[in-house]
């Protein structure tokens, strides 16, 4: 699992690459560290060489989208391939978070 | 522990070697330049021992010329008194020890009537002298060497040596001067005999070394003088070296006859012999033969006390080598048996003591330190490991009472059968199922808490406790899903959550009424054999969002219908390539379901389907599965 994280300002680009699994969540969660940290941050996540996610890595998005509305920041997840897509449809987070 | 493999052999047997080598190779180059030297300084002696004897031969033969040419004018002064010449030959004899006979032999007829007159004197057996003239026919000096050559060449000449048949047997060389007139015509030959005992004598005392040999050779290689006697005037030289098959010899004879002086090297038997040799003053000339045997017969007595001593030395060297060696790496044994030790299990072996400041403390400190880490490690991981079998143990307690949470017994009704199996992938899951059948009618739920172990396990079974008795409570489903979201929402800092999908089926009707909470859609597998999910609005997962309304869907079951509840530990199950089990193989399961197969069957084969997808990889996710059939 690769994340590239860019910033310019308050805004982040995030690029995942890979898979999300018990071996590596506890990395993912480490580095998306500083986004949790950002006040006002308007974070884009490029999910589209995310090939999966299990549900520890279901918590990690669920744990980064309530500090960035805690921080009154905005997180958008984009371009999900339909695999990764349905996890979030199945679970109904995509109700709670941004997916374009 | 056996010598020849010890360190302390091996390096004594190294520093032997090259020791030896050494001290062989300084022998070697003593030995051959001590050789030169010996050699060319053997020459040199024999040279010096030959010259000095050639001087005092030369001396003699000199003093006995002198004599002789002393005696001219005397016998010129009395030619007229006949008796008196006795007298003066007699005189020669008397006064010269070397001088045994001397004569003066006149020219034919020098005497009116005498064809041959030589008055004579010589030494008898007994020392006196007797005088006789010689010139009597059956002894015709004219016939002899010593006349006629003094006599014809008109020089003084010596003879070679011959022996006195007439005399005493004896070797002798006579020394003619002839006697001229006013003329210059020769008239007389005087003559000295001298006996050649001394000049054998004088040779065969020289003895530059044990085994020397002199010899004299008269101008035709004739053994004048022979360390061997009866070869003197017996043989030549050159008949010898025929005798013994030797060229060499023949050599040093040509070379000594041709009056030169100088050293030659020969075989002589077994040994190598040089000569030194030179001319006498007469035309003989003289040699002395050294074996070099004897020349380096002390140097080799040098050199054997020289190897004896140093393989002695080299001896004692070696052992003290082995001990200093063997006392100096004693210690590396005691460490060996220390480590050895050690490997077994003592910590404590006990290390040998070193006094020494040297590399062997280092290795001492090192291998207390070693040790000391040694028991502070194992110490740790004796805990460590306790404290793990602690955990283990308390875990498989945990794993019983978890699996002791979800019932197990199935009842079989007269409307439905149930069956359900909970697989933690570790000893303990987040995975929970549970149904409850009141008054005809049953409530379920499945649920999947995120993540895996402990956490999870703690999580599954507040959600399981909460289902349990808020059902009792009587809420409708949708409710009790609400209540159990708010329950786990309100103090989840780690956001934890967990699918969950509950039912209530009113058995008589077959009226289910259901609500998701981000679960798995369920299978609905119908009488006729059609499988299909049944798809269900998601809600949200339990545990995320307090104060979150679920909604509840309703469908009609037909008899004989079942439906197939799931965890992704069932779809997403994988193998060593990380292909899922997927959606559509559990699909294709359902539709091979039979009419009458009994839940736990159905149940098992779905269990045994997964494993042969996975083959060798390791569970990765808790596995539940629920089967509920209406009658």
């Amino acid at each position: 699992m690769n994340v590239t994280i860019n910033q310019e300002g308050n805004k982040y680009h995030v690029v995942l690459d890979g898979r999300i699994d018990t071996t590596n969540a506890n990395q993912f969660q480490q580095d998306l560290t500083p986004l949790m940290e950002a006040a006002n941050a308007d974070i884009e996540i490029d999910c589209s060489a995310m090939e999966y996610t299990s549900s520890q890595g279901l918590r990690i998005f669920l744990m980064l989208q309530k500090s960035v509305m805690a921080h009154s920041g905005k997180m958008v997840l984009c371009k999900l391939q339909p695999q990764v897509k349905e996890v979030f449809d199945i679970t109904g987070f995509s109700n709670i978070i941004k997916i374009i | 522990m056996r010598i020849s493999r010890s360190f302390s052999a091996r390096l004594s047997t190294n520093i032997l070697l090259i020791t030896s080598l050494l001290f062989i190779s300084s022998i070697l180059v003593v030995s051959y330049y001590s050789h030169k030297l010996i050699g060319e300084e053997a020459t040199k002696n024999a040279s010096n021992v030959l010259n000095s004897a050639t001087l005092d031969i030369n001396k003699t033969l000199g003093k006995v010329e002198n004599s002789v040419t002393n005696m001219e004018w005397i016998v010129k002064e009395h030619l007229t008194d006949s008796s008196y010449l006795y007298h003066i030959v007699s005189e020669l004899v008397k006064t010269n020890d070397e001088i045994v006979g001397s004569a003066v032999a006149f020219r034919s007829d020098f005497y009116a009537g005498k064809r041959l007159y030589a008055p004579y004197a010589y030494e008898d057996g007994e020392g006196a002298i007797q005088t006789k003239n010689i010139g009597v026919d059956k002894y015709d000096y004219y016939r002899m060497e010593w006349f006629t050559v003094a006599y014809e060449t008109k020089k003084p000449h010596w003879s070679e040596p011959y022996f006195d048949e007439g005399g005493g047997q004896i070797v002798m060389a006579t020394y003619s001067f002839p006697l001229l007139d006013e003329k210059g015509e020769v008239f007389a030959v005087l003559t000295a005999d001298i006996s050649l005992d001394w000049l054998n004598e004088k040779m065969n005392a020289m003895h530059p070394y044990e085994h020397s040999m002199t010899i004299v050779l008269g101008r035709d290689g004739t053994y004048v003088s022979h360390y061997e006697k009866e070869r003197i005037l017996n043989q030549k030289i050159f008949d010898f070296a025929r005798e013994v098959g030797n060229p060499r010899i023949n050599k040093l004879g040509e070379k000594m006859v041709s009056g030169d002086s100088g050293t030659y090297q020969m075989r002589h038997g077994d040994d190598i012999a040089f000569a030194v040799y030179g001319p006498l003053g007469n035309g003989w000339s003289a040699a002395i033969i050294s074996l070099y045997k004897d020349v380096f017969a002390h140097i080799m007595r040098l050199n054997l006390i020289i190897t004896i001593v140093s393989a002695s030395g080299l001896f004692l060297l070696f052992i003290l080598c082995f001990k200093t060696i063997q006392k100096l790496t004693q210690p590396i044994t005691e460490f060996s048996v220390a480590a050895l030790n050690m490997a077994k299990g003592n910590f404590q072996a006990r290390l040998p003591q070193i006094k020494t400041q040297d590399e062997m403390l280092q290795l001492h400190d090192s291998f207390e330190y070693m040790q000391k880490s040694l028991t502070h490690y194992i110490t740790e991981l004796r805990t460590s490991t306790a404290q793990n079998e602690r955990f283990e143990s308390e875990l498989n307690i945990a794993r019983d009472i978890q699996l002791s949470m979800v019932p197990t017994n199935f009842p079989t009704s007269d409307n439905c059968s149930i069956f359900a199996t909970l697989r933690p992938a570790k000893e303990v899951g987040g995975d929970l199922y549970d149904y409850i059948i009141k008054d005809d009618v049953l409530y379920f739920a499945i649920g999947d808490v995120s993540g895996k172990g402990v956490p999870a396990a703690l999580f599954m079974s507040v959600t399981k406790a909460a289902f349990h008795f808020i059902v009792n409570l009587g809420f409708p489903i949708n409710q009790v899903v609400t209540k159990i979201n708010d329950s786990l929402s309100e103090s989840n800092d780690k956001n934890m959550f967990v699918t969950f999908f509950a039912g209530k089926i009113d058995l008589k009707t077959g009226e289910m009424e259901y609500c998701n909470g981000g679960h798995n859609p369920l299978v609905l597998c119908h009488p006729d054999g059609r499988a299909e999910f049944m798809q269900a609005k998601p809600n949200l997962a339990m545990g995320v969002f307090p104060g979150f309304e679920y909604e509840a869907e309703q469908v009609r079951l037909e008899k004989g219908s079942r439906i197939l509840l799931y965890t992704d530990g069932v779809t997403e199950a994988e193998d060593v390539s990380q292909n899922q089990f997927g959606e559509d193989r559990l699909l294709q399961f359902s539709q091979t379901i039979g009419k009458d197969e009994k839940c736990q069957e159905i149940v098992d084969r779905l269990i045994d389907e997964v494993k042969s997808f996975t083959k060798d990889a390791v569970q990765n996710d808790d596995i539940t599965i629920m089967t509920i059939k209406l009658i």
